[in-house]
């Protein structure tokens, strides 16, 4: 009895602990992301391992192994990054800080193009800019007479296209976010004061939107050089490799040794680009602009603008959303890609089995397969958002509050570590983690539950990353003064801390649930048949060359993706609907 | 009632009296596997062809009330996922219908994850070359396919090694062979051919070949000049498929691919035809093989799926086998005739491949590959 008193009082103590949330943390990470990383490094340094090592760095297989594709990885990582802040930047600014019209409308579109996979959009670009490289089926323009060159057609170019029209959204919304923080009281009094427009910009704006350009530059880029899907599709037929495609291969053909050397190097690159890149921008601190008051946002007049500016975005929004859907779309119901806009047929969609079509598959709603995706999809897309936002919102919390101390400053490395780990290397490392039991640790392979983790682990920066970039803007007062009063770290959590960042925690959710339900390079090692997912469904059929299938399961991703952004959307407004008075 | 006690019983008894019990499920005539398996009630098949959906639409019409659940996986991810699977203690999946032989023999079969399974009624329909270790249950290929429709007079490729003139520069095609085993099979038996690609060099140019220093042989010369010439890799052989076949194209490609395509012609408007006149040869072929996994859940059931799939006693081998019966696919059991369309098993122009030696020699030909992409 007198024991248990004492545990209690012990356990009591440590939870007053000023040091045992941070503590508590370290650990979380550590579990979720190092051990894993760990193994890795220790799998790559079993003689097997150390071969791999010599083949990839010193051997006449280096330049195409490793030299290359990690040339082609970083000058698409910094292209992406490049092309999203300009075109999200531009776009974020024109939605919330001027009076442009149909804001609203333009607010959605620009979010859309995140929900299309990006081995939709590369393959929608594959059936439009196709040329006779391949021969056979010309794409949709080289068949009306155009005639397109290979760099349109294939490799860097339009591996970076589809790679910034897939990505900008994430920018717009990290930008956007920030920009709507930006009180009108700001620039009111700026403008009493007679600053010009281009110095509110350059003045006010663009430093305290510094943190969020930062991030989305890194998310961008670590989107960018993780990416699989669209460098497979549109680089390989002109031989165009990066690290992804090359660890992907490396481990579907048994060479997984090479495989984690790759991306352990991949992650060291990334790593190191990342962080002079974050020295060179962030000399300076961040501002705490939102404070418990409500504040309303300042929109400048475009003037004779407005329609032009209009026109632009509703343009960048189209291409990168309206067209693609249509071509994915009608080439869902169209027999042959050749064909795109006539004979169609929903037999991919809802035909019966057993006809000459589809060597006598049923349409995708006739699959109970695809009904049980649906279902596992969306559980995995609400139980990782869940789980990666109390994660995220409790480090976002810890790296505010602990900012400055060494245990901060590690959480803070620690919890970005993953935007450094190639989801595909991530699931390498969850297999070599829990492919075999050890000790207390379960075998998880094949599990949802392993998804589940995988998937925290691989998103925990962007759900980090969106509960900081609110957290960070909520003034220190307001807690100083709860804790004050006696409140304890659970219920400043709850009471003041979470209602002031619901905005931030809705988007940093829908994020989080939108990549992981059409995600496809952390899944395509983890998932089995036990746990069925669109995603993988798509691609299989994709492989197999049954693109009506994989086209219209897309669609069905979409769709889940388009709901849940709207239902989002409904709740913030009418969480935080004094915003926009 | 009795009949689900006695599945019931069976069921628990095999989780520990396995291997004795294997031995009878072994022996057993199909009637007796489907009592048996009636009581299983479903089974899991990870197969490399999408023609498994119509193999369960005729096995579920036999044999009612047990369900195919079929898993399309390409032979690689077969072999990953089994591993990883079994490694961790999952045992899901009762039936492998897979290629890469060489990897099969090599990783698969001396850690007894797959056990092979022999239908009794059929052993004397077949050479028993094909029924060990692993069943065979047909002959696949990587072919060298034209286009009929443009060269109407016969495949343009008479020697291999036109492949590596300029004429033919950017216009030959190939799945990725770092990404597809069965490719990679086909430029390891180049490279094991060194002989033949030698004496085809010397009867297309009228000199001995000269090889590189750090290359072995003729083989893997041509390889070298192969990508030298701009050879067009592509990630799914559909892309391969049409840019060769397509009927309306004037000046299409040459490619690999799977002899069976052939058979899609009409519906696809195609017009691929095997370059059987290639000399030394136009590809592969190699085993594609049914093998029980380790601690299958439905061990009755995965014996009578297989049994079906080896299709009956007539000429085209029934329901079972008919998805199979097209132009470019050779049955293993030789009571089942080649399709009327296709050229003869014993005439085609294609390698059997040796799988033992094509293992060993896999990993070179593999960075032989990287290094020239």
């Amino acid at each position: 009895m007198t024991e248990y008193i004492l545990r209690r009082r012990s356990l009591a103590r440590l939870l007053q602990s000023r040091h045992f949330v941070p503590l508590a943390v370290v650990t979380l990470v550590a579990i979720l992301v190092v051990v894993p990383l760990v193994r890795i490094v220790l799998e790559s340094l079993t003689p097997e391992g150390l071969r791999a090592w010599e083949a990839v760095t010193l051997s006449p297989l280096s330049t195409n192994l490793l030299w290359r594709p990690i040339g082609n990885t970083l000058l698409l990582g910094a292209g992406v990054a490049t092309g999203c802040l300009l075109l999200g930047g531009f776009l974020a600014w024109l939605v919330i800080l001027t009076d442009v019209p149909g804001r609203r409308f333009l607010g959605i579109l620009s979010v859309l193009p995140f929900m299309i996979p990006s081995f939709a959009a590369a393959l929608a670009w594959g059936t439009l800019f196709r040329n006779e490289r391949l021969g056979g089926q010309p794409g949709y323009f080289a068949a009306n007479g155009l005639d397109i060159p290979d760099w349109i057609a294939w490799g860097l170019m339009p591996t970076l296209i589809v790679l910034i029209a897939h990505y900008y959204s994430l920018a717009y919304t990290m930008i956007a976010a920030a920009l709507s923080s930006v009180s009108a009281d700001l620039v009111e009094s700026a403008e009493m004061a007679g600053a010009r427009r281009g110095r509110i910009l350059f003045g006010i704006i663009l430093p305290v939107v510094t943190p969020a350009l930062i991030s989305g530059g890194m998310l961008t880029f670590a989107g960018a050089v993780s990416n699989f899907a669209a460098p497979a599709l549109l680089g390989a037929p002109v031989r165009m490799q990066t690290l992804s495609t090359r660890i992907y291969g490396m481990v579907q053909t048994g060479n997984i040794e090479r495989g984690y050397v790759l991306a352990l190097l991949l992650i060291v690159a990334a790593a190191a680009l990342l962080y002079f890149s974050d020295k060179l921008v962030s000399g300076r601190r961040a501002f705490v602009t939102v404070t418990g008051k409500g504040s309303r946002t300042k929109r400048f007049s475009l003037g004779k603008w407005r329609w032009p500016l209009f026109a632009l975005a509703t343009g960048l929004g189209l291409m990168t959303t309206v067209v693609p859907l249509i071509v994915l779309f009608s080439s869902s119901m169209a027999m042959q890609s050749s064909g795109l806009f006539s004979n169609w047929t929903i037999h991919y969609w809802i035909g019966p089995a057993g006809t000459e079509l589809a060597q006598g598959q049923a349409g995708i709603f006739r699959n109970p397969v695809l009904l049980d995706a649906i279902a596992t999809t969306i559980r995995l897309g609400l139980t990782v958002a869940a789980a990666a936002m109390v994660v995220g919102l409790i480090i976002a919390h810890t790296i505010v509050r602990y900012k400055g101390t060494l245990l901060g400053n590690v959480i803070s490395q620690l919890a970005f570590l993953p935007l450094f780990i190639p989801s595909i290397a991530m699931a390498a490392a969850y297999i070599a983690m829990y492919g075999t039991s050890f000790g207390p640790i379960p075998a998880l392979y094949g599990t949802f539950t392993l998804l589940v983790l995988a998937a925290t682990a691989n998103l925990m920066p962007y759900a980090v990353q969106s509960g900081r970039a609110v957290l960070s803007q909520i003034s220190a007062d307001i807690e100083e003064s709860a804790r004050l009063t006696g409140a304890g770290p659970i219920r400043r959590m709850i009471q003041i801390v979470f209602p002031l960042a619901i905005r931030g925690v809705f988007a940093g959710g829908l994020l989080v649930f939108i990549k992981i339900v059409r995600d496809l390079s952390l899944v395509v090692l983890l998932f089995s048949s036990a746990t069925p997912l669109l995603s993988m469904m798509a691609f299989n059929y994709a492989s197999l060359g049954f693109m009506q299938f994989a086209n219209a399961i897309t669609l069905v991703i979409l769709v889940i993706c388009l709901i849940a952004s709207l239902l989002v959307h409904i709740m913030q407004n009418r969480i935080q609907g004094w915003k926009s008075a | 009632m009795r009949l689900s006690i006695t599945g019931a019983l069976m069921g628990a008894m095999l989780l520990t009296a396995a291997p004795s019990l294997a031995q009878d499920l072994n022996s057993m005539t199909p009637e007796e596997l489907y009592e048996i398996a009636k009581s299983e009630g479903s089974v899991t098949v990870f197969s490399l062809s999408s023609r498994i959906a119509l193999v369960e639409a005729a096995f579920e019409e036999k044999y009612p009330g047990i369900d195919v659940i079929p898993v399309d996986l390409n032979s690689t991810r077969q072999i990953a996922r089994l591993t990883a699977e079994q490694r961790a203690g999952v045992y899901a999946v009762d039936v492998l219908y897979l290629s890469e032989a060489p990897i099969v023999m090599r990783d698969l079969l001396p850690a007894e994850m797959v056990s092979g399974y022999v239908p009794p009624r059929i052993r004397n329909d077949m050479s028993s070359a094909h029924q060990e270790p692993l069943l065979t249950h047909r002959f696949s290929s990587r072919a060298l396919m034209y286009n009929e429709a443009a060269y109407p007079d016969g495949s343009p490729i008479t020697n291999l090694w036109q492949l590596t003139q300029p004429e033919w520069r950017s216009k030959v095609l190939m799945e990725d062979p770092t990404q597809r085993g069965e490719v990679l099979d086909l430029l390891t038996e180049i490279a094991l051919r060194s002989d033949e690609m030698a004496q085809a060099y010397e009867d297309m140019f009228g000199e001995p070949i000269t090889v590189d220093g750090d290359l072995h042989g003729a083989g893997e010369q041509f390889i070298r000049d192969l990508f030298n010439n701009d050879l067009v890799m592509v990630n799914h052989s559909s892309s391969l498929r049409s840019a060769v076949g397509d009927k309306t194209a004037t000046d299409p490609s040459v490619g690999w691919t799977t002899y069976s395509a052939a058979r899609d012609n009409e519906r696809e408007g195609w017009a691929l035809q095997i370059s059987q006149e290639t000399q030394p040869s136009a590809g592969i072929l190699f085993p594609t093989m049914l093998a029980v996994a380790k601690n299958a859940p439905n061990p009755a059931a995965a014996r009578l799926l297989i049994d079906f799939m080896m299709g009956d006693d007539s000429p085209s081998g029934g329901a079972g086998f008919e998805p199979f019966f097209v132009q470019g696919d050779y049955a293993a059991r030789r009571t089942i005739e080649d399709h009327p369309d296709a050229v003869a098993f014993e005439e085609v122009n294609l390698w059997t491949i040796d799988p033992v030696r094509t293992s060993e020699a896999r990993g070179r030909i593999l960075d032989l590959i990287i290094m020239l992409q």
